[in-house]
């Protein structure tokens, strides 16, 4: 019995079997998505998460890696597979204050890498929302941006080398933990591979000195059209803020009425929140840029936190806003679509039109600054007629950033919530050539299987019916995941 | 030329069995390992921009188009692709992006593999591909921009990239600091300049050999380069000369920086831990040797080393030089041979896409290996 043999390598306490207690790996953070898992597995160590999967690959199952689920695209959700959860794997290996660098293991939460970097002058970039609880491991899988990226980049700018067991069972070292390498940039095809490439165990990244000097700014408007022409005019000034964050009237009651209220102007109808960091002189010189440039478009007003306090109360705001909408309905649906800077106006309006066509409430929270849209919308999916008003929204809302010249995901990813779009944007031919791609990390699919990459594009998994070729995908592949609607099951 | 030409050209290369040497605007043909093809695929009249929106601060141009024509357009928006490989300015986009080729700015605005959206490129089937997109920030799909980037033709002949663009800064100084001093001296102006809070966009140590080179003086010497709005390129200039005696140069000397490699025979690249390097700077700096130039970016840790075709160098000193940064090959460093003389490759660097994945994925691209076989090994 494989549950039984995989209890051999990691214990019997971290084998889970029982379908109760399977429900918490239902779902990632997309609660219209569910399915159930076979098991889950928790490998406590480095040589442990190798044997699970090597005993994976001689049994030729099919299994998704799986961090701390805080996912946003259904991406870590097994469909009667095996979930290999790497939370436990949670040591900071080494650091290197020196050369600014450290070596950790998947399970890291960001957080804590933030916070254990800190005391040395050091930050850790990327910060996703869901900082506080998501991994380093699952930030690598999905290339994690965060509000900081604009100016700092995304998971993939900071991670310098990684030690990879591959579904196959064999370790390889991708980028190097000294420098710069040459030959294929295979480190960099790894990153955001969506878990489909293998599981990285060893992750090497790149620290961040903290910023001489931070400035956080609260810009408040009447209007939605407003804010998204201030925004468009602090980017085209030449300014890369350290973030640019973008909140509309919805949002902002939702996060006043709860419990991470920041004092955000319950009665704007949208908010810019700017942060600028560098050296303190460059830093004031571009503040007062910045609020001229919020005045000059209509602000009613410019708030630049007194301390450090006050501070993390507007990013709080920012940060946990997903988290308030919970207030609203039991589900919510987040898209991620990004679209070229200069159409973010002309977006938010067609987005505000779609909205009062299928009378659902979207609130829109999102990283203004590099065009990165989160339209969210708090629903009941055990209501069906208001899921299949709510779904054919966000279609609608994704179909107009596709036609603006957006991608379909700047930071979730695919996984299976935009499974449906990939064919969209990219032609058959490239997606083809990321099959391949996947084909050389993981010949037989068993990895996150049915993610990213719609399986009926892969040119081979057209073969002969009844070939053993395709008879052998089918069979490690049970999820054969066709675009997926946010319904729960 | 357009990308169904490219097309084409690769299909009739598949059918004739005649693998082709790629391409851009054959600049930089000397670098990498001699290529087993007989017929070339120059993408030198596929060029110019494809679209250009200021406002997104992105750009989209054929792979044929020279980087100093890039620099052109943008500048007229006050707009720059801040990437400076070595070499001319002539140099194609298109081979910018395979050779993954950067210059003194990337240790403040990253590589090539972090100035680039999205790709076209045409693999080894004649199959136009296209990966990443067209905005800043993007995750659908497999990065195939990434592994596009550095795999110098061997996986797909690029056709059109996407880039990402910054505003030019409100101020741009540049300066010379003299690193002619004892080396205990050189090391320790090294060490707080890197270690201070300065961010200044490029930060290169020169030998007195790569000073001469550029007309900068006979002794080594530090060029720094700040930018930002005026307050703080002026508080970065003050805080410098309380660590040294800077001099003003015009920020034209960096077109002459990218001219170091000359007429190169070797040019090795030795890349490290950042504050390895700085303990090495000095050693290395001192040492004036007249036919070769050393390069050093110690935030980036890049050791950066050109041996002149006049200089009668025995090849056996090359290792000897690299030795004196230590631990060479006992995985403290990384070595990189941007360019050596042909005949020396196979016994220095046979192949960097041995390992199983990298051939895997050059024979899922490139089946009938028609793209600039040997240039990475086999």
């Amino acid at each position: 019995m494989v549950a039984e043999r995989l209890a051999e390598i990691v214990g019997p306490a971290h084998v889970l079997s029982r379908q109760s207690e399977l429900l918490v790996y239902n779902s990632d953070g997309l609660p219209g998505y569910r399915r159930q898992p076979r098991l889950a597995v928790f490998p406590g160590t480095r040589d442990e998460a190798i044997a699970v999967v090597r005993f994976l690959a001689a049994e030729r199952l099919p299994f998704v890696p799986r961090g701390a689920g805080t996912g946003l695209s259904g991406g870590a959700l097994a469909d009667d597979i095996v979930v290999v959860g790497l939370h436990r794997l949670k040591k900071i290996i080494s650091l290197d204050i020196e050369n600014r660098r450290a070596t950790v293991e998947p399970g890291v939460v960001n957080l804590r890498l933030n916070k254990h970097v800190a005391p040395h002058g050091l930050l850790y970039a990327p910060d996703p929302s869901s900082e506080a609880a998501c991994t380093i491991g699952g930030n690598v899988a999905e290339n994690a941006g965060g509000p900081h990226c604009l100016k700092y980049g995304v998971t993939l700018n900071h991670v310098l080398a990684m030690t990879v067991v591959l579904p196959s069972g064999e370790i390889v070292e991708l980028g190097s933990k000294v420098g710069e390498r040459d030959g294929y940039d295979l480190r960099g095809a790894f990153i955001g591979s969506e878990g489909c490439f293998g599981l990285a165990l060893e992750i090497t990244v790149k620290l961040t000195p903290k910023p001489q000097a931070v400035r956080t700014l609260l810009a408040d408007f009447t209007s939605v059209d407003k804010a998204a022409h201030v925004t468009s005019a602090i980017i085209a000034s030449g300014i890369v803020p350290a973030a640019l964050e973008f909140m509309d009237g919805a949002t902002i009651r939702v996060v006043e009425d709860s419990i991470y209220a920041a004092g955000y102007p319950r009665d704007a109808e949208a908010i810019l929140l700017i942060e600028l960091d560098g050296l303190e002189a460059g830093v004031v010189a571009d503040q007062e840029t910045v609020r001229r440039i919020c005045l000059d478009g209509g602000a009613r007003q410019v708030r630049v936190a007194r301390d450090d306090a006050e501070r993390m109360k507007l990013w709080q705001g920012r940060k946990k806003a997903f988290g308030a909408m919970g207030r609203l309905a039991p589900h919510l649906i987040v898209q991620d679509a990004v679209i070229p800077r200069t159409k973010l106006p002309e977006i938010l309006a067609t987005i505000h039109a779609i909205s009062e066509k299928y009378s659902v409430m979207v609130c829109n929270v999102f990283h203004a600054g590099d065009g990165n849209l989160h339209p969210n919308i708090a629903y009941s999916a055990d209501d069906p007629a208001e899921s299949e008003r709510v779904h054919k929204a966000m279609v609608e809302i994704m179909q107009a950033c596709i036609a603006a010249g957006g991608s379909i995901t700047g930071e979730h990813g695919v996984g299976l919530d935009k499974l449906g779009y990939m064919e969209s944007i990219f032609s058959e031919t490239s997606l083809n050539a990321m099959c391949e791609l996947r084909g050389v990390f993981d010949p037989e699919r068993r990895s996150n299987p049915g993610k990213v990459v719609p399986v009926h594009a892969c040119k081979e998994w057209h073969g002969i019916p009844g070939s053993a070729k395709s008879r052998g995908a089918r069979e490690a592949s049970p999820l054969e995941a066709e675009p997926s609607r946010p319904i729960a099951r | 030329m357009s990308t169904e030409r490219v097309a084409a050209a690769i299909r009739d290369s598949v059918a004739a069995s005649r693998p082709l040497r790629i391409s851009g605007r054959g600049m930089w043909l000397d670098a990498g390992r001699p290529v087993r093809a007989d017929a070339t695929l120059s993408l030198k009249d596929d060029s110019g921009v494809v679209s250009y929106v200021p406002g997104d601060l992105t750009l989209t141009v054929r792979a044929g188009t020279p980087l100093a024509e890039i620099a052109d357009v943008t500048s007229e928006r006050d707009q720059w692709l801040p990437l400076d490989p070595y070499g001319s300015p002539d140099g194609s986009i298109g081979a910018t992006l395979a050779t993954a080729s950067a210059g003194p700015l990337a240790s403040s605005f990253g590589l090539a593999r972090d100035l680039v959206l999205g790709v076209e490129f045409v693999n080894g089937s004649g199959e136009t591909i296209r990966g990443g997109g067209k905005v800043v920030k993007n995750v659908a799909g497999f990065d195939l921009s990434r592994l596009l980037t550095g795999s110098w033709g061997t996986l797909g002949v690029i056709t059109e990239a996407t880039l990402r663009l910054y505003a030019r800064p409100a101020v741009d100084r540049t300066f010379v600091i003299d690193l002619g001093g004892p080396e205990k001296h050189v090391t320790s102006i090294v060490r707080a300049i890197v270690t201070s809070p300065l961010a200044p966009y490029a930060l290169l140590l020169l030998s007195a050999s790569a000073a001469r080179s550029i007309g900068v003086g006979e002794s080594p010497a530090c060029l720094i380069r700040f930018g930002g709005n005026e307050a703080v390129v002026r508080a970065q200039v003050g805080a410098l000369s309380q660590l040294s005696r800077p001099e003003e140069l015009e920020t034209k000397i960096w077109l002459a920086v990218r001219q170091l490699d000359g007429n190169s025979h070797s040019t090795i690249r030795i890349s490290s831990l950042p504050q390895r390097v700085v303990a090495h700077a000095a050693r290395m700096l001192h040492e004036d040797i007249p036919f070769i130039r050393t390069s050093i970016d110690p935030r980036r840790g890049i050791l950066r080393i050109a041996v002149d075709s006049d200089g009668e160098v025995d090849q056996r000193e090359l290792p000897a030089d690299l030795r004196v940064t230590g631990e060479n090959g006992g995985g403290a460093s990384e070595v990189i041979f941007e360019k050596l003389p042909p005949e020396v490759w196979a016994q220095v660097s046979p192949s960097v896409v041995a390992d199983g994945l990298s051939r895997g994925i050059r024979t899922a691209y490139d089946p009938h290996n028609v793209l600039n076989p040997g240039i990475l090994g086999d």
